[in-house]
């Protein structure tokens, strides 16, 4: 069942010449739930970016062993323009791919098709608002309901968690982890207390990448927040401690 | 009243009432997607480097309208162009072209010899003044845009508000971005007969800025804005007879009096429902 989609081998990339992101080596398997965690500027939203072909890569290899999975895509709460005069009807619509992509009407099925989604995340009195009147969680959930309803194999979320509050944050939680099943997700976050419980592994990024094969990190790493961690307590075995993964003191 | 009924016997006036109509109309769709995606900066840079190539056109005894055209369609492209590559920053590669435009118009038409026929109406515009042809090019653009949208409403609309996610969904970004810089490229260039260089972009801005304090839906701004473009225009357009003062000036102030009017009673109401609570 498990079998890896997305393989990045030793990739650099960034904006203009100016490298981001150097040596990044990363294999999303089909069932994986990733934590992306790193500090402001680290390169997170650009290995996203990456991933998603919004960026080339100036060195390494970006593979698809299956094909380009679809994909779903929740940017970053302050890439949207929340003053732009869209409905979350259409917000939604608008993560729609398959069929009849050029006429402004939207077919039979796809209309149904996004009736069932907003009504799934519970958008459906809110269809027809401006996405400008909506509350933070609402308007996440819009972004989500977008990035699902294509029924993507590949769930990219760019910290999802701004402006929504505890309770929301816990429903989102609880959806992700039912959604899991069906598709790998890559949570951006750089809220580490929250999302350590739901992802299985976690990537660290801040100029490159480490891979921490399992959720477990220790009271240490919550307290250094700043990524790259210094230590990393391996769950099971209490007190030992592992020297960072040879990066460079920056 | 029979003073303001007796000016449509002018076949003048009706065809000045009919181009307003229809850039109501065209200026409805185009000025959307410029409000919308808050590029109206570019709609300026665009609208005053044609300057540069009714000047040049005028040196060279060409036909002005065709100078500004190129010259409004090559800025447009370059500035759409700049903007996906990211070397320079937009908004000084605008100002730039902006100016420079500016400058080469009017270097040119000072270096024209004699008399430089209609620079005025390029300036100032002369609505009263179209004849049946303009009509038909009105008309035939009106059309072509409106088939655009029709055809392209999605990829148009969901490009404008989140091009990366449009990416990411497999639409082509980069040729719809290009396609709506040349459309509005030629919208203004086409406007800019009847209403002029210093006033054509309020046009593509003022009825849709009307429009949203009613609706934030996308495709329902576009039907309220060439309502109140026709309404306010007509008007102006109509005072301007009576009063007579310049056309194109006569609708630009309408229209903005007809927005701060409703605007006005927007607030008044929302005064008034927060004074029942
Ligand atoms: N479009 C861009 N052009 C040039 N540089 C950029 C661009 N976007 C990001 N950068 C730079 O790339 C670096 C990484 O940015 P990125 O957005 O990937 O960080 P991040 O980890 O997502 O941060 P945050 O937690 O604040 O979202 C930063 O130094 C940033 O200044
Ligand atoms: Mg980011």
């Amino acid at each position: 069942m498990n079998k890896p989609i997305v393989i990045l081998e030793n990739i650099s990339t960034g904006y203009g010449t100016k490298p981001v992101l150097e040596k990044v080596n990363l294999t999303i398997q089909s069932n994986d739930f990733i934590g992306v965690l790193g500090p402001n500027g680290g390169g997170k939203t650009t290995l996203m970016k990456l991933i998603l072909g919004l960026l080339h890569p100036f060195s390494g290899k970006v593979s698809f062993p299956s094909g380009r999975p679809p994909t779903g895509y929740l940017p970053q709460v302050s890439q949207i323009d929340k003053s732009f005069p869209i409905t979350v009807k259409e917000l939604v619509s608008s993560g729609l791919k398959d069929t009849n992509p050029w006429f402004p009407h939207l077919g039979i099925s796809q209309r149904k098709r996004l009736h069932r989604m907003l009504d799934e995340a519970g958008l459906t009195k809110l269809a027809s608002r401006p996405i400008g009147e909506l509350s933070g969680g609402q308007l996440q959930k819009a972004l989500l309901s977008r990035a699902l309803i294509n029924k993507p194999r590949l769930l990219i979320l760019d910290e999802p968690n701004t402006h929504v509050d505890k309770l929301f944050e816990r429903d989102l939680y609880n959806w992700l982890q039912a959604l899991n099943k069906e598709m790998a997700i890559l949570l951006v976050s750089h809220d580490i207390g929250t999302i350590t419980p739901i992802v299985k592994t976690i990537a660290c990024v801040n100029g490159n990448l480490h891979y921490h094969p399992s959720n477990q990190l220790s009271e240490e790493v919550l307290r250094v927040y700043n990524c790259p961690v210094d230590v990393i307590a391996h769950g099971p075995v209490p007190h030992r401690v592992l020297k960072s993964h040879d990066h460079k003191a920056e | 009243m029979s003073d303001l009924l007796s000016v449509f016997e002018y076949q003048f006036f009706r065809n000045a009432v009919v181009a307003a109509i229809l850039i109501s109309i065209y200026a409805a769709m185009v000025g959307t997607y410029i409000v919308s995606r808050k590029i109206v900066f570019i709609g300026g840079g665009i609208t005053h480097a044609s300057f540069g190539g009714i000047g040049i056109a005028y040196y060279f005894g060409a036909n002005p309208f065709a100078g500004a055209a190129i010259f409004a369609i090559l800025t447009a492209l370059g500035i759409e162009w700049i903007a996906q590559k990211g070397k320079v920053r937009e908004d000084s590669a605008i100002a730039i072209l902006w100016s420079l435009g500016m400058a080469m118009g009017i270097i040119f038409v000072f270096m024209t010899p004699g008399y430089t026929p209609n620079l005025m109406s390029f300036l100032f515009g002369s609505i009263l003044s179209v004849g049946t042809t303009d009509l038909y090019v009105l008309a035939g653009f009106g059309l072509l845009v409106g088939i655009i949208y029709a055809i392209f409403f999605r990829p148009i609309l969901y490009t404008a508000f989140d091009p990366e996610f449009a990416q990411v969904m497999g639409v082509r970004v980069a040729i719809f971005r290009y396609m709506m810089s040349v459309l509005m490229a030629m919208a203004i260039v086409i406007s800019i007969r009847s209403i002029g260089i210093i006033l054509v972009l309020s046009i593509f801005t003022i009825p849709q800025i009307t429009a949203m304090l009613f609706t934030r839906n996308f495709a329902r701004i576009i039907p309220l804005a060439a309502l109140w473009g026709i309404t306010g225009s007509v008007t102006g357009l109509i005072l301007s007879y009576l009063l007579d003062i310049p056309s194109g000036a006569s609708i630009i102030f309408f229209l903005t009096m007809q927005l701060l009017i409703i605007k006005l009673i927007f607030v008044i109401k929302q005064k008034i429902a927060a004074g029942r609570n």
